[in-house]
């Protein structure tokens, strides 16, 4: 949940990259950290096992600087991908503002992206919120692999994205599409959070 | 010198004294989440949001681990390495839950750090406000300020 102080005028907010193994959720947190500059962004901190896949989160803080006279702060996290990390994956998304859903654009993992998503759902459910109310932002991942091994934007919005949410096309290895989906899912949490502000 | 850093300005006495008597280096006040409200102490040694966002997954995981073994929660978490401990403990306001994730030295003990945690978790108890009623906090044409930013950020 967004932290708001009208006293020091600062917000606050969580943002989580979700879905399954490999779509590229860390490789997106590393292209904004190597893009930012160093006095605008903290140390990014991943638990990962030896192998580098994520056992924990990434965590990524970033200064977005003022917006509306406010000092505004995300911290990024990703959760881990593996379907047995479901413990964790709830953890890390407790108190999430908002929520990319990274989707692998490969036609052979296209089950993988509707079990991810299944299981974003729930655990949204758990904790009292769910897809239609939380912020968030699809985010197609790996349209750069030949066109035979992917499955188009607009065949995954038709495969996932039932609510006509916002959704991007990305390397995230190249940073495309990155920054648009850090764009778009920055609009939402913080029109959300205007909306309603709980201080 | 220690140095403060406090958001939430109910919580600096509490804190301030708690660091006092119980020899604290560092103690970050924060949400479970891992959003600092205030942070005292030798802070420069530390990333202090990475501390915090790391404190909040131990004690989230932990809390998660006493569920599955019956516990309500560990109320309170240390572990003592060779010149520094830490301890996390959590307790409830009139304004939720918060976490507190205190670094000490050779110069104090978990056993002092748990006597004045108590205290620290009353005072915050006493100066916490209730939760404040919604109001508006951004103005309606804060996209083109944030795309400013990001636009920046990413040097476009």
């Amino acid at each position: 949940m967004s932290l708001v102080n009208f006293t020091t005028r600062e917000i606050t907010c969580k943002i989580v990259y979700y879905g399954p193994g490999r779509s590229g959720k860390t490789a997106s947190l590393q292209y904004v950290y190597g893009r930012v500059p160093q006095d605008r962004r903290g140390r990014m901190v991943s638990l990962a096992t030896e192998t580098e896949r994520t056992l924990f989160f990434d965590f990524l803080p970033l200064d977005l600087g003022s917006i509306s006279g406010f000092t505004t702060r995300f911290h990024l996290y990703t959760v881990p991908g593996q379907l047995y990390y479901d413990s964790t994956r709830k953890l890390v998304l407790q108190g999430a503002d908002g929520v990319v859903f990274v989707a692998d654009s490969q036609v052979r993992q296209l089950d993988e992206n509707i079990e991810s998503l299944q299981g974003l759902q729930a655990n949204l459910v758990a904790m009292g919120s769910d897809m239609r109310s939380m912020p968030m932002v699809f985010q197609y991942n790996k349209q750069d692999l030949p066109s035979e091994l992917i499955l188009t934007p607009t065949e995954l919005d038709d495969a996932l994205n039932f609510w006509a949410l916002a959704s991007h096309s990305s390397d995230a290895l190249r940073g495309v599409g990155v920054f648009e989906t850090l764009r778009a899912i920055s609009e939402r949490v913080l029109r959300k959070l205007s909306e309603e502000a709980p201080a | 010198m220690r140095r403060s850093r406090v958001i939430e300005a109910w919580t600096y006495e509490p804190l301030e004294r708690f660091v006092r008597e119980s020899g604290a280096r560092l103690t970050l006040v924060m949400t479970p989440a891992g959003q600092v409200l205030a942070q005292f102490g030798f802070a420069r040694a530390v990333d202090v949001m990475a501390a915090a966002a790391l404190g909040a997954a131990v004690f989230a995981s932990s809390s998660e681990i006493a569920r599955l073994l019956g516990n309500l929660e560990f109320s309170t978490l240390h572990h003592r390495g060779h010149r520094f401990g830490i301890f996390l403990g959590g307790c409830a306001v009139p304004r939720g839950r918060l976490l507190a994730l205190v670094i000490y030295g050779e110069d104090s003990s978990v056993g002092l750090v748990q006597l004045f945690f108590d205290e620290l978790v009353r005072g915050l108890q006493e100066a916490a406000p209730e939760q404040e009623r919604s109001r508006p906090v951004l103005a309606a044409d804060f996209e083109r300020e944030l795309n400013d930013s990001l636009a920046s950020l990413f040097g476009r």
